[in-house]
């Protein structure tokens, strides 16, 4: 397990149970654990306590929470699975689920969080098949047909009907008359984390065409691939390219964003972290769009923030926070600080005139770069002209003192951001985000130099039972070399 | 805090009297007032948070400080934010450090010079003596640290008369530190007295409160009780009495009649406009929202001090780099006091400081770094590394008043549609040569505990002064009772009365003027 990269958790469409996952993880090969879950009713999981999608991601989240090891993992999930998923990934980032390290998900021809749109003589149809109990052979092989473009092949269609037939007809029927008709769209509200969508081209309800008009909304990061020649059945259908994309994903996301350590992430998995902040770090740990659209500043502005950010808290281990699309978002959202230097304008009129004024004077050269930021620390001019007025008339002194002001203000922001990072907080050895969880010693006992308590990851100190080791082992080492000598001194009496 | 089920008032309907704020200014008063019968309504600018509304997370955990801007100018320019600012039922008392210390008698002379000493002859032209008897305030110091619970040694070196009914609460390694380094240098260091529970209690009218849990982020909010906030003590203990609160409630206009008398507030709640009728009317917004209100409508400022004098603590920082992880985010941050230099026997200036152990959360850490020290780059980073290896010891200085130092309205309004505060403040001389001195204390404490390197952070901490009282009616806004000198209905408790900064943290003497208006007003 520990050669493995991390964990895909699949969630598989309606008559469909864990062994879906099977050619996908065929094609991932080792280097990663791919978990299916059966949904209620599917495979060997029993039925749900009701009929609602929310049950469905109780069952999916209990087994996730077993088996995350705190590392990061990514979603998969088809058709119904999706909505399912959406659910989830919703309680994940917002706390109310005990697991860490959601990177982003995977969506094959997923059900939306709206009502999923289907033909009502398709759901008659479907739903007669389940009338009287299991599908039959011959409904089962009927709905394969008519999910998928081409035929499976006898391996994979008799694979693929084996846990068709075995769905319990209660799941089935209450996905068609009441889970696919749910409503969920207000819980999950909108998923802003790596996402691809892929669909098939000869799809029908949930194909390539409908689904950037379902699902652009909740997941407004979605990039959406469309499968020529393929139906509905993309863990069957296309179990390479979908692999191929959860490579790809991964690549993007979990190999260029600071990780955090598994022993890290149980930790803010764990009811010791209040949900809510469980939540704040699950959206914070989340990598960056690399294609993040800036809405505060202009593109121009935000490639400044960002080379400035390079030099003002230098992040070198390749894997990297967009520390400057953080600000902006910031920006947008109206968030400050609760005050600002009297004579700059509001916030974002003041990073775009700071900005705009160092790119005119930015240099070539790093250490010309490095001389003109010590220059705006000195509070002397840079010369990029355009400083300028201010408006508010409370005579804050010249451009040169306004721009050191700003750019205080800029350099705290970029610091706060880069801490506010849980990945930041585990290297700089801060686990106070679990404190204040519903636990019944929700503080530290241990406060000392040096030592730690039982639930903090080791890297932080010593345990005190190690010290009273330490001092039990001294104590008996000293008692064997008295042994020792008093043994020594009766032979050499002896000897005498 | 709970409300449903409170005695309500109808704004037609002359209350007795309004209270603005809920903090350590307004939250005891209102609590003594409603407690001898009086119909009582306060007005909280902030939302009424219950517990879990807290968070540990220092990003979001500004929902309980005043976020609306207010514009700091000046050499060592004021932050604001989660820095010196309450919002929320509670006030500021929600995110206070709960540090408690009793004010020293020689603070309150600085003027005169009073006290004994070599050196309790050095006064200020420029600060104003308090119109307050010392034994008046500790008595009522006294009665606050009963009602909200202050942990503490007894006997306490710089006071034999004093008694904390709760033991201390315990140190983390900061304290360990700076404890070992006085040690070694003959300084008198112990336990700081503390609003934090060392045991668990039931507080009447709001039900149990845990002991410690040695939280470092009780600057965020602190969800078990464990820290007093008016809102777990006071409030309660208000609303029991037949007190109304009203949270999300932005005064912003005072009402009088022919005769100049207050006779109603004026105040925005969701998007629409009420008007409260009342026969008195007490403003405890604290040192900032107080003289905003009353330079905006122009009341009780015939001395031309509304304003002015404002005053902020000495707060520079030490900080040590040990050999192992010190982690000062665990625990009570400031578990260790020392008074031994709130009259430096060599001291070249007036008033002196108040030492405290610090552990602190990162992102305040963090923001220390680059405001305080300027770092920026690999040092910025390398200094965020050591942290875990780092232990503080920070001070609590005096502040003389300065004619530059003040409060004046912006031509910009913020979202109620009140001008914002401009705020400009520069150390002076006094203030400088106590933060030399200090940083040379600190320095010598961390050195002689065993630091491979020190780092000094310039900061300065809490807003005061700006209505001071005084025993003259040109020298200040209030009498030594907190009433205003030009409206005899319109009265003051919060900070901004502090006719001096006082080398304590203002918290606990806050209160215990508060409960001393109360008693004036009721007499």
């Amino acid at each position: 397990m520990t050669a493995v990269d991390g964990t895909i958790f699949f969630l598989p469409g309606l008559g469909f149970g864990a062994a879906a996952a099977e050619p996908i993880a065929d094609a991932l090969g080792d280097r990663f654990r791919v978990v299916g879950i059966d949904l209620p009713g599917q495979g060997q999981a029993p039925d749900a306590p009701d009929a609602t999608v929310g049950a469905m991601v109780d069952a999916a989240l209990t087994r996730i929470e077993t088996e995350s090891d705190g590392g990061p993992w990514l979603l998969v999930a088809h058709s119904m699975g999706g909505k399912v998923g959406a659910l989830l990934a919703a309680r994940v980032l917002s706390g109310r689920a005990n697991v860490s390290g959601l990177a982003g998900a995977v969506l094959l021809a997923p059900s939306p969080p709206t009502p999923e749109p289907m033909d009502d003589d398709k759901r008659s149809e479907m739903l007669g098949w389940a009338q009287h109990g299991s599908l039959s052979e011959t409904d089962a092989r009927t709905f394969l047909d008519q999910n998928v473009a081409s035929p499976l092949g006898d391996t994979r269609e008799q694979d693929a009907l084996a846990q068709v037939q075995s769905t319990s007809p209660l799941s089935w029927r209450r996905w068609l008359e009441t889970g696919s008709r749910e409503d969920v769209s207000a819980t999950v509200g909108v998923l802003d984390l790596p996402v691809v969508v892929l669909a098939g081209e000869d799809d029908a309800d949930l194909g390539a065409a409908a689904q950037p008009q379902l699902l652009s909304a909740v997941y407004p990061r979605a990039r959406f691939v469309p499968f020529p020649g393929t139906g509905h059945l993309l863990p069957y259908e296309r179990p390479d390219e979908v692999a191929a994309e959860i490579v790809r994903l991964w690549n993007e996301t979990v190999l260029v964003s600071p990780g955090l350590s598994p022993e890290w992430g149980r930790l803010i998995a764990s009811d010791r972290t209040p949900v809510e902040t469980r939540g704040l770090l699950a959206w914070r740990a989340l990598a960056d769009h690399p294609d993040y659209q800036s809405t505060a500043l202009s593109l121009a502005q935000l490639e400044m923030l960002r080379a400035l950010a390079d030099l003002l808290v230098p992040q070198t281990d390749g894997r990297r926070i967009d520390l400057a699309a953080r600000i902006d978002a910031d920006l947008a959202s109206g968030s400050g600080d609760g005050w600002r230097p009297a004579g700059l304008p509001d916030d974002v009129s003041a990073y775009r005139r700071g900005l705009d004024a160092i790119a005119r004077a930015w240099p070539d050269s790093a250490a010309d770069r490095e001389h003109l930021i010590r220059r705006i620390l000195e509070g002397e001019p840079i010369g990029g002209g355009g400083g300028a007025d201010t408006g508010t008339g409370t005579g804050a002194g010249t451009d040169s003192d306004q721009m050191k002001r700003w750019f205080e203000d800029l350099r705290t922001d970029l610091a706060r951001t880069w801490v506010a990072h849980p990945a930041t907080m585990a290297r700089l050895g801060f686990d106070g985000f679990a404190t204040s969880g519903a636990v019944a010693e929700p503080g530290y006992v241990n406060l000392g130099a040096g030592v730690r308590d039982p639930w903090e990851p080791a890297g932080l100190g010593r345990l005190e039972t190690e010290d009273a080791f330490a001092a039990e082992e001294s104590v008996a080492a000293d008692q064997a070399v008295a042994a020792d000598r008093a043994v020594a001194a009766e032979e050499s009496e002896e000897s005498a | 805090m709970k409300l449903d089920g409170m005695r309500t008032y109808d704004h037609d309907e002359i209350v007795d009297v309004v209270v603005v704020g809920t903090g350590a200014g307004g939250a005891p008063l209102l609590a003594r007032l409603a407690q001898r019968g009086l119909r009582v309504v306060a007005l909280e600018a902030g939302p009424n948070l219950d517990p879990d509304d807290f968070t540990n997370d220092e990003v979001e955990a500004p929902r309980i400080n005043w976020m609306s801007e207010r514009l700091s100018g000046g050499e060592t320019p004021t932050a604001f934010g989660p820095n010196n600012s309450g919002f929320g039922v509670g006030g500021g008392t929600l995110h206070w450090g709960a540090f408690t210390p009793r004010p020293d008698i020689r603070d309150l002379s600085l003027h005169t010079g009073s006290g004994t000493g070599p050196h309790a002859a050095a006064t200020s032209d420029t600060a104003a003596d308090w119109p307050i008897e010392h034994a008046d305030l500790t008595r009522y110091i006294v009665d606050v640290e009963r009602t909200i619970g202050v942990s503490g040694p007894t006997p306490y070196p710089w006071d034999a008369e004093r008694t904390y009914l709760e033991p201390p609460v315990d140190r983390n390694a900061p304290a360990d530190l700076m404890a070992l380094g006085c040690a070694r240098l003959g300084i008198r260091a112990t336990d700081a007295p503390a609003a934090i529970l060392s045991r668990d209690r039931e507080q009447p009218h709001h039900g149990p409160r845990r002991g410690s849990q040695n939280l470092g982020s009780i600057h965020q909010g602190e969800r078990f009780g464990t820290k007093a906030t008016t809102a777990n003590t006071y409030l309660p203990a208000a609303v029991a009495a037949g007190a109304e609160i009203r949270p999300d409630s932005m005064v912003h206009g005072i009402e009088r009649d022919a005769l100049g008398r207050v006779t109603a507030v004026v105040y925005r709640r969701g998007g629409e406009e009420f008007r409260q009728r009342s026969a008195a009317l007490v403003l405890a917004g604290g040192g900032i929202e107080t003289p905003r209100l009353l330079l905006n409508t122009g009341l009780a400022n015939s001395s031309g001090m509304v304003g002015r004098n404002f005053l902020a603590h000495g707060a520079v920082q030490v900080w040590g780099r040990f050999d192992e992880q010190i982690r000062g985010y665990r625990g009570y941050p400031s578990a260790l006091i020392s008074e031994d230099f709130v009259r430096p026997a060599d001291a070249s200036f007036v008033g002196g400081y108040l030492l405290q152990s610090l552990g602190v959360m990162p992102l305040t850490f963090a923001t220390s770094l680059v405001r305080g020290a300027g770092l920026w780059g690999d040092e910025l980073v390398e200094a965020l590394d050591a942290w875990r290896y780092s232990a503080g010891i920070g001070i609590n200085g005096e502040c003389l008043p300065h004619e530059n130092n003040r409060l004046v309205l912006s031509d910009e309004r913020d979202e109620w549609g009140v001008p914002r505060a401009v705020v400009t403040f520069t150390q002076g001389p006094n203030e400088k040569a106590i933060d030399d001195h200090a940083v040379g204390t600190m320095t010598s404490i961390l050195e002689a505990a065993g630091a491979r390197e020190t780092r000094v952070l310039p900061r300065t901490a809490h807003t005061l002064g700006t209505c001071r009282m005084s025993a003259d009616p040109g020298e200040g806004v209030v009498d030594g009772d907190g009433r205003s000198h030009d409206i005899p209905n319109l009265w003051i408790s919060d900070n901004s009365t502090f006719p001096s900064s006082l080398s304590a943290n203002p918290g606990l003497a806050q209160m215990a003027l508060a409960l001393r208006t109360a008693d004036r007003m009721l007499a």
